[in-house]
């Protein structure tokens, strides 16, 4: 292809097709009134990670084991052990029919009334600054476009570590495992992180026997360490297990079994199993970008270097999203970089808040966290204040019978101003985004406790962790404001 | 003096009311020395002094602020003859 006399000209390329490219597409339209003329290149499926592969499966399958598992399970005087039927081959088909639903439905049928953005399937590399060439899968350039601007939002995939005989035994990762039709029966987890603990947990809901091994000494390390070893706890009492501080020295197949050799401080020790998840991270869409090309410096891990405008390197060059060089990957975060990316591009001047960005595990019961942990804090600040509130104390809880859960506050002891909420409780989920507002608008404990929450919910669990600052929680009866 | 050319993409142009009205209010920024707006390519071509006015703030100019509806974007900014 002569690159020169078939260029098509863009105002605007974005390379990737998930949360941080729709999301910029979606203001660019709006800031131009669909007058900006919008490329958005990249192979796979529309929506990227979190609807195909990522948090809609996830959430699909966690809520469907949910369902067996609560029956079996009562935690209630007087109401009796029930066996619900099932058939995990429906499930996983009714899970992709659903993920097809979403796609079409949030993506699809969406980026259709954008007539001023063009699709392109293929993958694009950096010709220079500006200019793009776009291969098809047997590396055939198929088009070559010009940006004004350009945004690369072009992900992450699940990392694959190096360990003798993985590649040949085979795995499943957060990419594969929605194609599975059979339940296995026992699984081993390589990374007890999010991705690791929610489909463990969804696994051992269906019946699976589930084992997780992490390298580091605790669970979800991003969250205080409560936290991390009470959803462990809980996790070992519904019949996971464990492995910490292990790692996975080899792995072999034998017929349709599978060996995983684990390290402990006990010693060796091999673990026979059906299937083997890798769960240890994601790295980032780069590698065939040609970064170099375009003068876009990446970090060591090969993940784009922003300012917190989403300005990489490169002049006219913006990031967002998984592929970005930052401590969060989360699709919320993602939309939120694609949007402010576009803005500045229009010469408003919006900074990314990474610090008031909540996130969460979707495991039972749910984990979710904003802002600094008291370690966190203290190393900063080199003094804090906080208070860890158990679930026992709170009476929606009780009534739900899932009192295993705390909701740990860190404040900023010089002017009362929270710096960090984590939960883990039953809709963690939801209640998080009070911690957001407070740790992004520096509310104080005082404005949660002036703040009425309904009774009894497990949001009231919010204003009681925050009213033991100045209380004997124990000495209170319900409802003091 | 030193001199920068500045193309800037303007979205919300329909008359030659607008190409008036942009070219006026870029004329009038500080900085600014010579202005071309083409409603045909919806763009604006700016001379400016580099050192009184940088490109990103042509964007700050307030006919691209609300209430107006025109916006803009940088294509390309390159050093002058």
């Amino acid at each position: 292809m002569n690159l020169d006399s078939e260029i098509q000209d863009f105002d605007l390329v974005i390379l990737g097709k998930g949360a941080a490219a729709f999301s910029a597409a979606i203001k660019a339209s709006e800031l131009s009134n669909g007058e900006m003329t919008i490329a958005m290149v990249g192979t796979g499926p529309l929506g990227g990670t979190c609807v195909n592969v990522g948090c809609v499966p996830s959430k699909y399958l966690l809520e469907a084991s949910h369902s067996v598992f609560r029956p079996e399970h009562p935690r209630m005087a007087g109401i009796y052990k029930s066996q619900v039927g099932h058939d995990f081959a429906e499930v996983m088909k009714g899970l992709r029919s659903y993920v097809a639903h979403a796609r079409n439905a949030k993506y699809v049928q969406v980026i259709e009334n954008y007539r001023n953005v063009r699709l392109f399937t293929g993958l694009g590399k950096f010709v220079d600054r500006k200019t793009l060439a776009i291969s098809d899968p047997d590396s055939n350039e198929v088009a070559a476009i010009s940006g004004s601007n350009v945004l690369i939002a072009t992900g992450s995939h699940p990392t694959e570590p190096n360990i003798e005989g993985l590649k040949e035994t085979g795995f499943l990762t957060s990419d594969t495992i929605w194609e599975l039709n059979e339940l296995p029966k026992s699984v081993a987890i390589i990374g007890g992180g999010a991705i690791g603990l929610e489909i463990g947990q969804a696994l051992l809901h269906f019946g699976s026997k589930v084992t997780v091994i992490e390298a580091l000494d605790s669970l979800l390390p991003q969250t205080e360490p409560e936290i991390g070893s009470a959803l462990k706890k809980h996790l070992e009492e519904e019949g996971m297990k464990f492995h910490i501080r292990a790692r996975v020295s080899k792995v072999s197949k034998s017929g349709n079994r599978k060996s995983v050799e684990v390290i402990t401080h006990r010693g060796k020790e091999i673990l026979d199993v059906q299937e083997i998840i890798v769960a240890t991270g994601r790295q980032p869409n780069t590698q065939y970008l040609n970064l170099e090309a375009a003068g876009v410096d990446t970090d060591s891990r090969g993940q784009i270097v922003t300012s917190n405008t989403m300005k990489t390197s490169a002049s006219g060059i913006y990031a967002a999203g998984d592929c970005v060089s930052k401590r969060l990957f989360l699709e919320t975060l993602a939309a939120r970089e694609g949007v402010i990316a576009v803005s500045n591009m229009f010469g408003e001047d919006i900074r990314i808040d990474y610090d008031s960005a909540a996130w969460a595990v979707f495991t039972s019961p749910q984990i979710a966290g904003v802002g600094m942990t008291e370690n966190e804090f203290s190393k900063k600040s080199g003094s804090c204040s906080c208070r860890v509130f158990s679930l026992e104390n709170l009476t929606k809880a009780s009534i739900m019978g899932e009192t295993e859960g705390i909701i740990k506050i860190t404040v900023d002891p010089k002017d009362n101003k929270i710096v960090g909420m984590h939960i883990m409780a039953p809709n963690a989920t939801d209640i998080i985004t009070e911690g957001a507002y407070a740790v992004g608008n520096g509310y104080t404990v005082d404005d949660i406790i002036a703040t009425s929450h309904i009774f009894p919910s497990i949001s009231e669990g919010v204003k009681l962790a925050a009213q033991s600052f100045i209380r004997d929680i124990s000495r209170m009866s319900c409802c003091v404001e | 003096m030193e001199e920068r050319k500045v193309k800037l993409r303007i979205y919300g142009m329909t008359c030659d009311d607008c190409v008036a009205t942009l070219s006026r209010g870029l004329r009038s920024q500080n900085g600014v020395l010579d202005v071309k707006v083409s409603l045909k390519e919806g763009t604006g071509e700016l001379v400016v002094d580099p050192e009184r006015v940088k490109p990103e703030e042509l964007l700050k100019n307030k006919v691209f602020s609300g209430p107006s509806h025109y916006r803009a974007t940088i294509i390309d900014q390159s050093k002058g003859e």
